[in-house]
Formats: C-alpha cells, structure tokens, sequence
C-alpha cells in the first residue's frame, strides 16, 4: 500500500460537514473512507494526479445527505408495516407446506417411531433378536431423524427462507450421528452391547457436538423481512425496560448456583456422592421459582 | 444512442438488489469490491450508481439478506465487508429464477431472434 492521500480525510469530512454525526452516520462515513482509499489508490495507479484523484473519487459519491435520508425512509416504510400487526403479516405472508413434503414427513416419522420401538424391544429381550438387526433398526431411526431434520430446514416456511441443501443436510448429519450414538450407549445401558461399545455412542455423540458446534457458530440469518421488522417492534421485555430487575436476578442465580454447589461439596464427603443430585434438583427447582418470579412477577408501580 | 444507454442503465438498477447478492455469493467483499466488480462486468457502460449501492447494502442489512463485519486493516481505515446470509441465498435464487422466466417471456414478446440479435449488433 502506498502513502496515504490526505487529500481523502479533507474532503471527507467536507462532505459530511453539517450532518448531525449519528452513530449510523458515523458508520456510513467510515465505510464510505476505506472505499475511497481504494479508489484513489486505483485512480493514482491509473496516472491521475493525487490530488485530483481524492477531488473525482468524492465527486462520483454524489451528496451524502441522499444516502442517510434514504434510511429513513426506508425505516418509516417498515415502521408502518408492522404497525398492521404481526398476525395479519403472518397471514399475508403465509407460506402453505409443500404436500410432498408433508408425505414425507410422516414417512420420516415412521421410520424413527418404528426404529426406536424394535431396536428398544430387542435391547430389552422383548423381542428374541440378534444384535444385529437391533443395531440396524437404531440405524432406521436415525436415519429417518435425519431426513426429518434436513427436510423440514430445506423448506421455506411463513417466517423463514429455506436453508441451502449443503447446510441442511449437514443438521440432518448431526443429527442421525447424535441418534445414533445416544442408541449406542442406550443398548450399553441395556447390557445388550459389551461395555467397550460405549466408544461408538461417544464418537457419535461427539461427531454430533462438533458438527452442531460449527454449524451453529457460522450459521446466518434466514429469517424473511417481514420477520425481521416484525421483532424489531416487539415490546420489550421485562428485563430490557427494568435494568435492576435483570441485575438482581444475576445475583440471585450467582447465589443459589453457589450454595447448590457448596452444598454437594458437603453431601460428597459427608453422606456418599449418590445423594449429589439431590442438591442439584433442588438448586434447580430453587431457578425455575426465581425464573417465574422475575419475568411474571408484580410489576413495579410506575 | 443515449436512450439506449439510459435503457439498459434503468434495467440493470431494478436488479441492483440481485446483483448485489450474486457478488457476495462468490465471497465477502466491501463497498468498493462490489462496485468494482459490478463496473468491470458492465465494461465501465451505465454502471450503478455508488450512491445507490450504498442504499442497498444498508436496505439489505436491514432485511437480513446481509450481514457486515468490519476488517482489521490498520492503514487507510477499516472497510466495512458484507457477507450473504442463508435468507440472502434463498432470495437471489428466487430472484434469478423469477428473472429467468421473465428474460424468456420478454424475448418471445419483443421477438428476439438470434438474427436480429445480431443485427442490432452491427
């Protein structure tokens, strides 16, 4: 990279002088530099003198003031679209399900109830089956899962675009992996399957964390416009418009989270590590109240 | 020969949404990558206008069809990338569809053969 024309930062700020310095137009000003860094760059390259280059690359951008006025309309566009409601967006939006998929759906569907159901009433020594065919109809079930998952993420829905094939397929891949492996240590359980088998449930189970894990971490938006501008005008919630709410039910958690785990500390050395969950029902039960009462308790008196 | 220009300029702008789209599914870019590739593909004729694009990056966003991040380039200030969400892919392949059937419909209205495809050419 060359020196830096310090002609770009004069004419810059020149053209956004008058403009209230919004967060957003803040933003649009330093997108709008690095561009003309570029171009410049591109425009000196070419032979064009520095300064004239600086001087032609803000005049091409036009005025600044359209490219800010234009956001506003657009916002005062969907602003009074979702005043019409969410319903009624829902219902003009409405994507009816694609009978094919329906079909399939219940075909999916069979597969996981009839897999699990066989593959369970073997394991238990309901049915006289070999290992075998046990494993194979787990297989039947994860498999149906996984078509049932990729399927339904493929399709677009009232609120949501289709998610592309490659992406989709991958959940439906999780998915029967973690099935799969879930079944593995379920037959372990069942002591129909050795206890070294339990290898299998992990590297299932763990294949399907990995996967979900990276899925998950570059997974994009898919929800339609609509949706978008719908949520964006939703009340706010409890926490949002009573910040001191949300910072005492932090400590409250931090507290009972504390005490719940002092006190398997204690159960552990003291009674056996059997009655260690006893404290974590409790700490737990001991959540949800505090969960309940902070979201849907008596509001504060304006 | 400046009607035609001004023509083929208001056909290309009511697709700079799609067209957008299309470049960003070849990969991140920032404002001036996007421009620039769209100002090659046209031959440097009627291109779309910086200040429009910049109106649609923010309206895309808005939508959720993009998203932006900022790189971490340290000389001659950050640029602001832009990256195709699934909802983006899923309204550039309606859209291409759509403009597709659309071409086809257009072609057989205005009569467009090959033969005067050429001739106009000359």
């Amino acid at each position: 990279m060359n020196a830096m024309n310090p002609d770009i930062h004069r004419l810059l700020d020149e053209a956004f002088t008058g403009i209230e310095m919004t967060p957003d137009a803040q933003d649009l000003k330093e997108e709008i530099r690095a561009n003309l860094v570029s171009r410049v760059e591109e425009l000196e390259a070419s032979g064009t003198a520095p300064a004239d280059a600086a001087r032609r690359a803000v005049a091409e951008l036009g005025d600044v003031r359209e490219l800010l006025g234009e956001t506003d309309a657009v916002s005062a566009r969907t602003g009074a679209q979702a005043a019409t409601g969410y319903t009624a967006l829902a219902l003009r939006n409405k994507v009816r399900p694609k009978p094919g998929f329906v079909v399939r759906v219940v075909i999916w569907s069979a597969l996981i109830v009839v897999g699990v159901t066989l593959a369970t009433l073997g394991a238990t020594g309901v049915l006289p089956l070999p290992v075998g065919p046990v494993i194979a109809f787990l297989g039947v079930a994860s498999t149906g899962l996984g078509l049932l998952v990729g399927d339904a993420l493929a399709q677009e829905t009232t609120a949501n675009h289709p998610m592309p094939q490659n992406r989709a397929s991958g959940y439906g891949l999780a998915s029967f992996l973690l099935l799969y492996g879930l079944g593995f240590a379920g037959l372990v359980g069942l002591k129909a399957l050795p206890v070294w088998c339990v290898v299998f449930a992990a590297l299932g189970v763990i294949a399907a964390i990995i996967l979900f894990a990276f899925l998950g971490a570059t997974q994009t938006n898919r929800h339609k416009a609509w949706t978008r501008a719908a949520h964006a005008d939703l009340p706010p919630n409890r926490f949002e418009q009573e910040p001191e709410t949300a910072a005492r039910f932090g400590i409250y958690t931090a507290v009972i989270w504390i005490v719940t785990f002092a006190a398997i500390a204690v159960l552990v050395f003291t009674v056996g590590w059997w009655w260690a969950p006893v404290a974590f029902v409790a700490g737990f039960a001991a959540m949800m109240l505090l969960l309940a009462r902070m979201m849907f308790g008596p509001r504060k008196s304006r | 020969m400046k009607q035609d220009d001004a023509f083929a300029a208001d056909l290309l702008r009511g697709h700079t949404d799609t067209i957008v789209l299309g470049v960003l599914r070849r990969g991140d870019r920032y404002g001036f990558e996007i421009y620039k590739t769209i100002r090659d593909a046209t031959g440097g004729d009627h291109e779309i206008k910086e200040a429009t694009l910049y109106a649609t990056y923010r309206r895309l966003e808005k939508d959720g069809l993009v998203e932006s991040y900022w790189g971490d380039e340290t000389q001659g200030g950050r640029r602001k990338y832009y990256r195709i969400t699934d909802a983006g892919r899923a309204v550039y392949r309606g859209n291409v569809a759509a403009w597709v059937a659309t071409r086809r419909i257009i072609d057989s209205l205005l009569n467009v053969t090959e033969l005067e495809a050429k001739e106009s050419q000359q």
